[in-house]
Protein backbone atom coordinates (compact mmCIF):
# COMPACT_ATOMS: atom_id res chain seq x y z
CA UNK A 1 0.00 0.00 0.00
CA UNK A 2 2.25 2.61 0.99
CA UNK A 3 4.90 1.16 -1.40
CA UNK A 4 2.64 1.73 -4.11
CA UNK A 5 2.34 5.09 -3.13
CA UNK A 6 5.74 5.52 -2.77
CA UNK A 7 5.83 4.16 -6.07
CA UNK A 8 3.35 6.53 -7.50
CA UNK A 9 5.19 9.82 -6.37
CA UNK A 10 8.24 8.87 -8.14
CA UNK A 11 6.34 8.94 -11.20
CA UNK A 12 4.46 12.07 -10.49
CA UNK A 13 7.89 13.26 -9.73
CA UNK A 14 9.11 12.59 -13.40
CA UNK A 15 6.22 13.52 -15.13
CA UNK A 16 6.50 17.02 -13.01
CA UNK A 17 10.36 17.28 -14.03
CA UNK A 18 9.21 16.76 -17.74
CA UNK A 19 6.06 19.33 -17.13
CA UNK A 20 8.76 22.33 -15.68
CA UNK A 21 10.99 21.96 -17.96
CA UNK A 22 8.43 22.93 -20.27
CA UNK A 23 6.84 25.27 -18.22
CA UNK A 24 9.85 27.38 -17.54
CA UNK A 25 10.33 28.63 -20.62
CA UNK A 26 6.73 29.56 -21.48
CA UNK A 27 6.58 31.66 -17.55
CA UNK A 28 10.04 33.35 -18.66
CA UNK A 29 9.20 34.23 -21.99
CA UNK A 30 5.48 35.36 -20.43
CA UNK A 31 8.15 37.39 -17.72
CA UNK A 32 9.70 38.81 -20.07
CA UNK A 33 7.70 40.19 -23.02
CA UNK A 34 4.42 39.28 -21.97
CA UNK A 35 3.92 36.74 -24.99
CA UNK A 36 2.12 32.67 -24.13
CA UNK A 37 4.33 31.68 -26.60
CA UNK A 38 2.07 28.87 -27.75
CA UNK A 39 4.77 27.27 -30.03
CA UNK A 40 6.68 26.09 -27.27
CA UNK A 41 5.78 23.05 -26.50
CA UNK A 42 6.43 22.38 -30.34
CA UNK A 43 9.74 23.35 -29.50
CA UNK A 44 9.77 20.59 -26.72
CA UNK A 45 9.17 18.62 -29.83
CA UNK A 46 11.62 19.82 -31.66
CA UNK A 47 14.06 19.01 -28.72
CA UNK A 48 13.34 15.81 -28.25
CA UNK A 49 14.10 14.99 -32.07
CA UNK A 50 16.88 16.63 -32.01
CA UNK A 51 17.84 14.10 -29.27
CA UNK A 52 16.49 11.36 -31.32
CA UNK A 53 18.64 12.45 -34.47
CA UNK A 54 22.11 13.04 -32.92
CA UNK A 55 21.72 9.64 -31.34
CA UNK A 56 21.04 7.92 -34.51
CA UNK A 57 23.43 10.03 -36.69
CA UNK A 58 26.80 10.02 -34.21
CA UNK A 59 26.18 6.35 -32.55
CA UNK A 60 27.93 6.06 -29.61
CA UNK A 61 27.36 9.27 -28.37
CA UNK A 62 27.88 9.67 -24.88
CA UNK A 63 24.72 11.12 -23.51
CA UNK A 64 27.07 13.47 -21.45
CA UNK A 65 27.27 14.89 -24.66
CA UNK A 66 24.13 14.46 -26.59
CA UNK A 67 21.82 16.24 -24.28
CA UNK A 68 23.90 19.20 -23.87
CA UNK A 69 24.12 19.27 -27.56
CA UNK A 70 20.90 18.88 -28.35
CA UNK A 71 19.81 21.59 -25.65
CA UNK A 72 21.89 23.98 -27.79
CA UNK A 73 21.07 23.15 -30.96
CA UNK A 74 17.54 23.79 -29.62
CA UNK A 75 18.53 27.16 -28.14
CA UNK A 76 19.24 28.33 -31.56
CA UNK A 77 16.13 26.89 -33.12
CA UNK A 78 14.34 28.32 -30.47
CA UNK A 79 15.77 32.47 -30.92
CA UNK A 80 15.71 31.79 -34.66
CA UNK A 81 11.70 31.57 -34.38
CA UNK A 82 11.68 34.42 -32.17
CA UNK A 83 14.12 36.59 -34.45
CA UNK A 84 11.96 35.82 -38.17
CA UNK A 85 8.73 35.09 -36.60
CA UNK A 86 8.09 37.82 -33.06
CA UNK A 87 10.70 40.20 -33.50
CA UNK A 88 8.83 42.15 -36.24
CA UNK A 89 5.57 42.20 -33.96
CA UNK A 90 7.00 42.80 -30.48
CA UNK A 91 4.91 46.20 -30.34
CA UNK A 92 2.18 45.05 -32.27
CA UNK A 93 -1.25 44.11 -31.07
CA UNK A 94 -0.83 40.96 -28.33
CA UNK A 95 -4.09 39.25 -30.07
CA UNK A 96 -0.96 39.31 -33.69
CA UNK A 97 1.62 37.90 -31.78
CA UNK A 98 -0.44 35.04 -30.10
CA UNK A 99 -1.79 33.79 -33.38
CA UNK A 100 1.84 34.18 -34.77
CA UNK A 101 2.52 31.68 -31.96
CA UNK A 102 -0.42 29.47 -32.98
CA UNK A 103 1.09 29.18 -36.47
CA UNK A 104 4.27 28.72 -36.11
CA UNK A 105 3.26 25.39 -33.75
CA UNK A 106 1.06 24.19 -36.94
CA UNK A 107 4.18 24.75 -39.11
CA UNK A 108 6.34 22.93 -36.31
CA UNK A 109 4.08 20.13 -35.79
CA UNK A 110 3.91 19.66 -40.22
CA UNK A 111 7.45 20.27 -41.14
CA UNK A 112 8.06 17.34 -38.76
CA UNK A 113 5.56 15.36 -39.89
CA UNK A 114 6.94 15.88 -43.55
CA UNK A 115 10.42 15.37 -42.85
CA UNK A 116 10.40 12.06 -40.84
CA UNK A 117 6.86 10.84 -40.77
CA UNK A 118 4.07 11.15 -38.34
CA UNK A 119 5.03 7.84 -36.19
CA UNK A 120 5.81 7.35 -32.55
CA UNK A 121 9.72 6.86 -32.12
CA UNK A 122 11.44 6.06 -28.75
CA UNK A 123 14.98 7.52 -28.70
CA UNK A 124 17.06 4.35 -27.95
CA UNK A 125 18.00 4.39 -24.17
CA UNK A 126 20.93 6.20 -23.55
CA UNK A 127 20.74 6.95 -19.41
CA UNK A 128 21.82 4.30 -17.47
CA UNK A 129 18.54 2.13 -16.56
CA UNK A 130 19.52 -0.49 -13.99
CA UNK A 131 16.21 -1.32 -11.85
CA UNK A 132 17.15 -0.50 -8.47
CA UNK A 133 15.02 -1.93 -5.59
CA UNK A 134 14.38 0.09 -2.25
CA UNK A 135 13.22 -1.35 0.39
CA UNK A 136 9.58 -2.45 1.17
CA UNK A 137 8.89 -3.34 -2.61
CA UNK A 138 9.54 -0.40 -3.97
CA UNK A 139 10.77 -0.48 -7.59
CA UNK A 140 12.90 2.19 -10.08
CA UNK A 141 14.90 2.75 -12.69
CA UNK A 142 18.39 4.28 -12.78
CA UNK A 143 16.74 6.83 -15.51
CA UNK A 144 13.75 8.00 -13.56
CA UNK A 145 15.65 9.13 -10.85
CA UNK A 146 18.67 10.76 -13.02
CA UNK A 147 15.49 12.54 -14.81
CA UNK A 148 14.54 14.06 -11.70
CA UNK A 149 17.79 14.71 -10.13
CA UNK A 150 19.18 16.55 -13.76
CA UNK A 151 16.24 18.41 -14.17
CA UNK A 152 16.20 19.39 -10.52
CA UNK A 153 19.62 20.93 -10.66
CA UNK A 154 18.79 22.73 -14.42
CA UNK A 155 15.82 24.47 -12.30
CA UNK A 156 18.61 25.38 -9.50
CA UNK A 157 20.77 26.63 -12.09
CA UNK A 158 17.99 28.75 -13.88
CA UNK A 159 16.98 30.13 -10.45
CA UNK A 160 20.50 31.51 -9.87
CA UNK A 161 21.08 32.77 -13.43
CA UNK A 162 17.96 34.83 -13.30
CA UNK A 163 18.09 36.05 -10.12
CA UNK A 164 21.89 36.30 -9.28
CA UNK A 165 23.01 37.37 -11.96
CA UNK A 166 23.22 40.87 -14.10
CA UNK A 167 21.77 39.19 -17.18
CA UNK A 168 19.20 37.66 -15.20
CA UNK A 169 18.47 40.61 -13.44
CA UNK A 170 17.93 42.59 -17.14
CA UNK A 171 15.47 39.67 -17.89
CA UNK A 172 13.00 40.46 -14.97
CA UNK A 173 13.39 44.26 -16.08
CA UNK A 174 12.18 44.01 -19.73
CA UNK A 175 8.75 42.90 -18.41
CA UNK A 176 8.62 45.94 -15.66
CA UNK A 177 9.71 48.54 -17.85
CA UNK A 178 10.88 48.26 -21.48
CA UNK A 179 12.26 51.65 -22.86
CA UNK A 180 14.15 52.28 -19.37
CA UNK A 181 15.97 49.26 -19.48
CA UNK A 182 16.87 50.12 -22.85
CA UNK A 183 18.38 53.51 -21.05
CA UNK A 184 20.44 51.61 -18.64
CA UNK A 185 22.74 49.99 -21.93
CA UNK A 186 21.10 46.96 -22.32
CA UNK A 187 20.27 45.51 -25.62
CA UNK A 188 16.65 44.18 -25.68
CA UNK A 189 17.01 41.99 -28.60
CA UNK A 190 20.04 40.07 -26.60
CA UNK A 191 17.58 39.63 -23.47
CA UNK A 192 15.33 38.81 -25.64
CA UNK A 193 16.80 35.91 -27.55
CA UNK A 194 18.47 35.01 -24.19
CA UNK A 195 14.89 34.71 -22.78
CA UNK A 196 14.35 32.34 -25.89
CA UNK A 197 17.53 30.35 -26.09
CA UNK A 198 17.40 29.29 -22.31
CA UNK A 199 13.48 28.12 -22.51
CA UNK A 200 13.94 26.63 -25.23
CA UNK A 201 16.90 24.43 -24.32
CA UNK A 202 15.49 23.25 -21.22
CA UNK A 203 12.38 22.16 -23.02
CA UNK A 204 14.68 20.19 -24.99
CA UNK A 205 16.10 18.16 -22.26
CA UNK A 206 12.53 17.73 -21.40
CA UNK A 207 11.74 16.20 -24.74
CA UNK A 208 14.64 14.09 -24.48
CA UNK A 209 13.59 12.92 -21.17
CA UNK A 210 9.73 12.58 -22.23
CA UNK A 211 11.47 10.50 -25.81
CA UNK A 212 13.25 8.02 -23.47
CA UNK A 213 10.66 6.92 -21.06
CA UNK A 214 7.52 7.22 -23.46
CA UNK A 215 8.05 7.91 -27.40
CA UNK A 216 8.15 11.12 -29.11
CA UNK A 217 5.76 12.01 -32.76
CA UNK A 218 5.53 15.52 -34.45
CA UNK A 219 2.21 15.92 -31.88
CA UNK A 220 3.23 15.25 -28.98
CA UNK A 221 3.90 19.26 -28.31
CA UNK A 222 0.23 19.95 -28.24
CA UNK A 223 -0.63 18.30 -25.37
CA UNK A 224 2.33 18.30 -23.32
CA UNK A 225 2.48 21.92 -24.27
CA UNK A 226 -0.93 22.35 -22.61
CA UNK A 227 -0.29 20.83 -19.46
CA UNK A 228 2.81 22.76 -18.96
CA UNK A 229 1.16 26.07 -19.85
CA UNK A 230 -1.64 25.13 -17.22
CA UNK A 231 1.06 23.91 -14.58
CA UNK A 232 2.72 27.73 -15.23
CA UNK A 233 -0.48 29.35 -15.16
CA UNK A 234 -1.48 27.29 -11.65
CA UNK A 235 1.99 28.08 -10.17
CA UNK A 236 1.38 32.12 -11.57
CA UNK A 237 2.47 32.70 -14.97
CA UNK A 238 5.67 34.55 -14.94
CA UNK A 239 6.97 33.20 -11.51
CA UNK A 240 9.92 30.12 -11.84
CA UNK A 241 9.03 28.83 -8.20
CA UNK A 242 5.29 28.85 -9.34
CA UNK A 243 6.36 26.90 -13.04
CA UNK A 244 8.16 24.43 -10.42
CA UNK A 245 5.73 24.00 -8.00
CA UNK A 246 2.28 24.25 -10.95
CA UNK A 247 3.98 21.21 -12.57
CA UNK A 248 5.04 19.02 -9.90
CA UNK A 249 1.07 19.53 -8.75
CA UNK A 250 -0.56 18.53 -11.78
CA UNK A 251 1.52 16.19 -12.47
CA UNK A 252 0.96 14.67 -9.00
CA UNK A 253 -3.00 15.20 -9.37
CA UNK A 254 -2.90 13.35 -12.61
CA UNK A 255 -0.92 10.68 -11.45
CA UNK A 256 -2.92 9.69 -8.28
CA UNK A 257 -6.00 10.53 -10.75
CA UNK A 258 -4.86 7.54 -12.78
CA UNK A 259 -3.77 5.21 -10.10
CA UNK A 260 -6.91 5.57 -7.63
CA UNK A 261 -9.39 6.75 -9.87
CA UNK A 262 -9.66 6.64 -13.36
CA UNK A 263 -7.42 6.98 -16.04
CA UNK A 264 -10.66 8.63 -17.96
CA UNK A 265 -10.59 11.39 -15.56
CA UNK A 266 -6.91 12.40 -15.72
CA UNK A 267 -7.56 15.71 -18.25
CA UNK A 268 -10.81 16.39 -16.87
CA UNK A 269 -9.23 16.78 -13.26
CA UNK A 270 -6.36 18.49 -14.36
CA UNK A 271 -8.17 21.54 -16.38
CA UNK A 272 -10.52 21.21 -13.47
CA UNK A 273 -7.99 22.19 -10.70
CA UNK A 274 -6.99 25.35 -13.20
CA UNK A 275 -9.97 26.29 -13.32
CA UNK A 276 -10.70 26.27 -9.29
CA UNK A 277 -7.62 27.12 -8.39
CA UNK A 278 -7.55 30.15 -10.47
CA UNK A 279 -11.23 31.14 -8.71
CA UNK A 280 -9.41 31.17 -5.85
CA UNK A 281 -6.21 32.68 -6.58
CA UNK A 282 -6.96 34.11 -10.10
CA UNK A 283 -2.62 35.18 -10.42
CA UNK A 284 -1.85 31.21 -9.38
CA UNK A 285 0.05 30.44 -6.51
CA UNK A 286 3.35 32.25 -6.66
CA UNK A 287 1.51 35.26 -8.45
CA UNK A 288 1.69 38.50 -7.15
CA UNK A 289 -1.11 40.95 -8.72
CA UNK A 290 1.09 43.21 -11.26
CA UNK A 291 2.59 46.17 -9.17
CA UNK A 292 1.20 49.07 -10.32
CA UNK A 293 3.51 51.28 -12.44
CA UNK A 294 3.86 55.00 -10.63
CA UNK B 1 33.24 72.41 -28.40
CA UNK B 2 29.08 72.28 -26.11
CA UNK B 3 28.78 69.02 -24.36
CA UNK B 4 25.57 68.71 -25.95
CA UNK B 5 24.24 70.16 -29.26
CA UNK B 6 21.00 69.70 -30.99
CA UNK B 7 20.31 71.00 -34.17
CA UNK B 8 16.78 71.87 -36.25
CA UNK B 9 15.77 68.94 -34.49
CA UNK B 10 12.60 67.63 -35.66
CA UNK B 11 10.34 64.65 -34.29
CA UNK B 12 6.60 63.91 -35.64
CA UNK B 13 4.43 60.82 -34.44
CA UNK B 14 2.64 59.89 -37.53
CA UNK B 15 1.59 63.33 -38.87
CA UNK B 16 1.61 65.32 -35.82
CA UNK B 17 4.27 67.21 -35.73
CA UNK B 18 5.92 67.36 -31.97
CA UNK B 19 8.97 69.32 -33.14
CA UNK B 20 9.52 72.17 -35.62
CA UNK B 21 13.24 72.00 -35.53
CA UNK B 22 14.77 73.14 -32.39
CA UNK B 23 18.28 73.90 -31.55
CA UNK B 24 19.86 73.66 -28.18
CA UNK B 25 23.23 73.80 -27.04
CA UNK B 26 24.81 72.57 -23.26
CA UNK B 27 27.99 73.19 -22.04
CA UNK B 28 30.22 71.33 -20.10
CA UNK B 29 29.42 71.42 -16.37
CA UNK B 30 26.03 73.19 -16.94
CA UNK B 31 22.44 72.94 -15.37
CA UNK B 32 20.15 73.98 -18.42
CA UNK B 33 16.55 74.05 -18.18
CA UNK B 34 14.01 73.50 -20.79
CA UNK B 35 10.46 74.86 -19.68
CA UNK B 36 7.21 74.42 -21.34
CA UNK B 37 3.41 73.58 -20.53
CA UNK B 38 1.79 70.05 -21.01
CA UNK B 39 2.35 68.66 -24.59
CA UNK B 40 5.43 71.34 -25.49
CA UNK B 41 7.33 68.60 -26.95
CA UNK B 42 10.20 68.31 -23.89
CA UNK B 43 9.54 64.68 -23.54
CA UNK B 44 9.97 64.41 -26.95
CA UNK B 45 13.12 65.96 -27.20
CA UNK B 46 14.72 64.30 -24.27
CA UNK B 47 12.90 60.55 -25.81
CA UNK B 48 15.02 61.77 -29.09
CA UNK B 49 18.46 62.68 -27.49
CA UNK B 50 18.29 59.24 -26.11
CA UNK B 51 17.09 57.78 -29.41
CA UNK B 52 14.38 56.23 -27.92
CA UNK B 53 12.27 58.31 -30.93
CA UNK B 54 13.47 58.35 -34.41
CA UNK B 55 14.07 62.05 -35.58
CA UNK B 56 12.64 63.22 -38.97
CA UNK B 57 15.71 65.64 -39.15
CA UNK B 58 18.35 67.84 -37.68
CA UNK B 59 21.78 66.29 -36.24
CA UNK B 60 22.45 65.58 -31.97
CA UNK B 61 25.86 65.88 -31.40
CA UNK B 62 27.74 64.51 -28.24
CA UNK B 63 31.64 66.42 -27.34
CA UNK B 64 31.18 67.03 -31.38
CA UNK B 65 30.27 64.09 -32.69
CA UNK B 66 26.45 63.03 -34.25
CA UNK B 67 24.66 60.35 -32.09
CA UNK B 68 21.86 59.71 -34.55
CA UNK B 69 23.41 56.62 -35.47
CA UNK B 70 23.95 55.27 -31.98
CA UNK B 71 21.24 52.44 -31.01
CA UNK B 72 19.07 53.21 -27.93
CA UNK B 73 21.16 51.21 -25.67
CA UNK B 74 24.73 52.62 -26.70
CA UNK B 75 23.45 55.63 -25.35
CA UNK B 76 24.47 55.50 -22.03
CA UNK B 77 27.74 53.79 -22.49
CA UNK B 78 28.25 57.22 -24.50
CA UNK B 79 27.86 58.98 -20.86
CA UNK B 80 24.43 59.86 -20.83
CA UNK B 81 21.60 58.78 -18.45
CA UNK B 82 18.21 59.82 -19.20
CA UNK B 83 16.18 59.66 -15.97
CA UNK B 84 12.75 59.65 -18.02
CA UNK B 85 9.29 60.62 -16.93
CA UNK B 86 7.35 58.68 -14.46
CA UNK B 87 10.80 58.00 -13.13
CA UNK B 88 11.33 54.48 -14.80
CA UNK B 89 12.33 52.59 -11.72
CA UNK B 90 11.90 48.72 -12.12
CA UNK B 91 9.00 48.12 -9.56
CA UNK B 92 9.78 44.41 -9.22
CA UNK B 93 13.24 44.48 -8.61
CA UNK B 94 14.82 45.46 -5.14
CA UNK B 95 16.65 49.00 -4.75
CA UNK B 96 19.87 47.27 -4.80
CA UNK B 97 19.02 45.47 -8.14
CA UNK B 98 17.57 48.66 -9.65
CA UNK B 99 21.20 50.66 -8.52
CA UNK B 100 23.03 47.26 -10.29
CA UNK B 101 21.56 47.58 -13.30
CA UNK B 102 22.22 51.50 -13.74
CA UNK B 103 26.23 49.88 -13.95
CA UNK B 104 25.11 47.72 -16.66
CA UNK B 105 27.15 50.19 -19.10
CA UNK B 106 29.85 51.52 -16.69
CA UNK B 107 33.39 50.34 -18.15
CA UNK B 108 34.97 51.30 -15.21
CA UNK B 109 34.15 48.54 -12.66
CA UNK B 110 36.74 49.52 -10.30
CA UNK B 111 34.63 52.81 -9.64
CA UNK B 112 31.39 51.00 -8.86
CA UNK B 113 31.61 50.43 -4.77
CA UNK B 114 32.46 54.21 -4.86
CA UNK B 115 29.46 55.19 -6.88
CA UNK B 116 27.35 53.24 -5.04
CA UNK B 117 29.02 54.41 -1.50
CA UNK B 118 28.37 57.99 -2.84
CA UNK B 119 24.75 56.91 -3.71
CA UNK B 120 24.00 55.89 -0.11
CA UNK B 121 25.65 59.12 1.07
CA UNK B 122 23.08 60.95 -1.24
CA UNK B 123 20.53 59.37 -0.34
CA UNK B 124 20.55 57.46 2.87
CA UNK B 125 17.08 56.26 2.63
CA UNK B 126 18.11 54.48 -0.44
CA UNK B 127 20.57 51.98 1.97
CA UNK B 128 17.97 51.34 4.36
CA UNK B 129 15.45 50.30 1.58
CA UNK B 130 17.98 48.27 -0.31
CA UNK B 131 16.50 45.31 -0.47
CA UNK B 132 12.59 46.42 -0.81
CA UNK B 133 10.89 46.53 -3.76
CA UNK B 134 11.19 49.61 -5.78
CA UNK B 135 7.57 49.29 -6.48
CA UNK B 136 6.84 49.79 -2.79
CA UNK B 137 8.94 53.06 -2.48
CA UNK B 138 7.05 56.10 -2.18
CA UNK B 139 6.91 58.56 -5.07
CA UNK B 140 9.71 60.89 -3.79
CA UNK B 141 11.85 57.80 -2.67
CA UNK B 142 11.07 56.37 -6.55
CA UNK B 143 12.45 59.85 -7.94
CA UNK B 144 15.63 59.65 -5.71
CA UNK B 145 16.16 55.81 -7.10
CA UNK B 146 16.08 56.84 -10.18
CA UNK B 147 18.43 59.41 -9.80
CA UNK B 148 20.75 57.02 -7.91
CA UNK B 149 20.40 54.75 -10.39
CA UNK B 150 21.49 57.34 -13.16
CA UNK B 151 24.70 58.37 -11.09
CA UNK B 152 25.66 54.61 -11.12
CA UNK B 153 25.92 54.91 -14.81
CA UNK B 154 29.11 57.06 -14.39
CA UNK B 155 27.74 59.52 -16.43
CA UNK B 156 28.39 63.21 -17.82
CA UNK B 157 25.26 64.34 -19.08
CA UNK B 158 21.60 63.85 -17.21
CA UNK B 159 18.86 64.05 -18.80
CA UNK B 160 16.03 64.84 -16.32
CA UNK B 161 12.28 64.78 -17.45
CA UNK B 162 10.20 66.48 -14.73
CA UNK B 163 11.80 64.75 -11.47
CA UNK B 164 9.86 67.33 -9.57
CA UNK B 165 6.12 65.70 -10.56
CA UNK B 166 3.44 64.58 -8.41
CA UNK B 167 5.99 65.14 -5.48
CA UNK B 168 5.29 66.48 -2.12
CA UNK B 169 6.88 70.45 -1.58
CA UNK B 170 9.18 68.91 0.75
CA UNK B 171 10.42 66.13 -1.71
CA UNK B 172 10.17 68.45 -4.41
CA UNK B 173 12.73 71.13 -2.57
CA UNK B 174 14.73 67.44 -1.66
CA UNK B 175 15.31 66.58 -5.46
CA UNK B 176 16.09 70.65 -6.74
CA UNK B 177 19.24 70.42 -3.91
CA UNK B 178 20.54 66.68 -4.91
CA UNK B 179 20.23 67.93 -8.76
CA UNK B 180 22.18 71.25 -7.69
CA UNK B 181 24.28 68.47 -5.29
CA UNK B 182 25.09 66.23 -7.92
CA UNK B 183 26.17 68.98 -10.37
CA UNK B 184 28.48 71.13 -8.19
CA UNK B 185 30.55 68.26 -6.58
CA UNK B 186 30.69 65.69 -9.63
CA UNK B 187 30.50 68.30 -12.67
CA UNK B 188 27.87 66.64 -14.28
CA UNK B 189 26.08 68.25 -16.87
CA UNK B 190 22.47 68.49 -16.59
CA UNK B 191 19.41 69.05 -18.51
CA UNK B 192 16.48 69.47 -16.67
CA UNK B 193 12.97 69.69 -18.13
CA UNK B 194 10.53 71.23 -15.55
CA UNK B 195 6.96 72.32 -15.44
CA UNK B 196 8.21 73.15 -11.80
CA UNK B 197 9.82 76.56 -13.92
CA UNK B 198 9.76 78.35 -10.38
CA UNK B 199 12.26 76.04 -8.84
CA UNK B 200 13.95 74.82 -12.29
CA UNK B 201 15.24 78.60 -12.74
CA UNK B 202 16.60 78.76 -9.35
CA UNK B 203 19.02 76.30 -9.97
CA UNK B 204 19.93 76.55 -13.76
CA UNK B 205 21.87 78.44 -15.38
CA UNK B 206 20.65 78.78 -18.73
CA UNK B 207 17.29 77.99 -19.86
CA UNK B 208 15.63 77.35 -22.96
CA UNK B 209 11.17 77.72 -23.60
CA UNK B 210 9.91 75.56 -25.45
CA UNK B 211 6.49 76.03 -26.81
CA UNK B 212 4.64 73.56 -29.00
CA UNK B 213 7.61 72.43 -31.06
CA UNK B 214 9.40 75.51 -31.03
CA UNK B 215 12.07 77.11 -28.58
CA UNK B 216 10.38 80.98 -28.21
CA UNK B 217 13.18 81.85 -25.78
CA UNK B 218 16.43 81.31 -24.25
CA UNK B 219 18.87 83.29 -21.69
CA UNK B 220 20.32 83.07 -18.63
CA UNK B 221 17.94 81.77 -15.75
CA UNK B 222 18.02 85.52 -14.25
CA UNK B 223 16.66 86.74 -17.74
CA UNK B 224 14.03 84.46 -18.02
CA UNK B 225 13.33 85.00 -14.11
CA UNK B 226 12.58 88.26 -15.19
CA UNK B 227 11.36 88.18 -18.50
CA UNK B 228 7.39 89.19 -19.04
CA UNK B 229 6.60 86.06 -20.75
CA UNK B 230 7.66 83.84 -18.48
CA UNK B 231 6.35 85.29 -15.61
CA UNK B 232 2.82 85.33 -16.95
CA UNK B 233 2.88 81.88 -18.45
CA UNK B 234 5.33 80.01 -16.43
CA UNK B 235 5.67 81.42 -12.96
CA UNK B 236 2.32 82.24 -11.96
CA UNK B 237 1.42 84.69 -9.77
CA UNK B 238 3.92 84.98 -7.34
N1 LIG C 1 3.28 58.39 -28.69
C1 LIG C 1 2.71 59.51 -29.20
N2 LIG C 1 1.89 59.44 -30.26
C2 LIG C 1 1.33 60.54 -30.78
N3 LIG C 1 1.53 61.78 -30.31
C3 LIG C 1 2.33 61.92 -29.24
C4 LIG C 1 2.96 60.80 -28.63
N4 LIG C 1 3.70 61.24 -27.59
C5 LIG C 1 3.52 62.57 -27.56
N5 LIG C 1 2.72 62.99 -28.56
C6 LIG C 1 2.32 64.38 -28.84
O1 LIG C 1 3.49 65.14 -29.03
C7 LIG C 1 3.40 66.39 -28.40
C8 LIG C 1 4.53 66.59 -27.42
O2 LIG C 1 4.42 65.65 -26.38
P1 LIG C 1 5.47 65.55 -25.19
O3 LIG C 1 5.14 64.35 -24.41
O4 LIG C 1 6.83 65.67 -25.74
O5 LIG C 1 5.12 66.85 -24.34
P2 LIG C 1 5.71 67.36 -22.97
O6 LIG C 1 6.21 68.70 -23.18
O7 LIG C 1 6.64 66.38 -22.40
O8 LIG C 1 4.38 67.43 -22.08
P3 LIG C 1 4.15 67.11 -20.52
O9 LIG C 1 4.61 68.31 -19.78
O10 LIG C 1 2.68 66.93 -20.41
O11 LIG C 1 4.92 65.89 -20.18
C9 LIG C 1 2.02 66.41 -27.75
O12 LIG C 1 1.15 67.11 -28.60
C10 LIG C 1 1.64 64.97 -27.64
O13 LIG C 1 0.24 64.82 -27.75
MG1 LIG D 1 6.62 65.20 -20.73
Amino acid sequence: MIATAIQQLLNAAQLGAVYALIALGYTMVYGTIRLINFAHGDIFMLGGFVGFLLVSVIPGLPVAVMIPLAMFITAMIGVMIERVAYRKLRNAQRMSLVITALGVGIFLENLVRILVGPQARQIPAQLPNKVLKLGGGVVITEDKILVILISLALMVILWVFVNRTLIGTAMRAVADNRDAVQLMGVNLNLIIATTFAVGSALAAAGGIFFGQAYSIDPYMGIDLGWKAFIAAVIGGIGSIEGAVIGSFLLAGVEVLTVAYLSSNLKNGIAFGLLIILLLIRPNGIMGRAELKKV
Amino acid sequence: MSILEIKGLSVSYGAIKALEGIDLRIEEGEIVSLLGANGAGKTTALRAISRLLPIQGGDILFQGKSITQVPVHGVVSLGIAHVPEGRGVFPSLTVQENLKLGTWANKRKSAIPDLRQEVYRIFPRLEERKTQLAGTLSGGEQQMLALGRAMMTDCRVMLLDEPSMGLSPLFVKEVFRVIKEINATKGTTILLVEQNANMALKIAHRGYVLETGNIVLEGTSKDLAHDPRVKEAYLGHQ
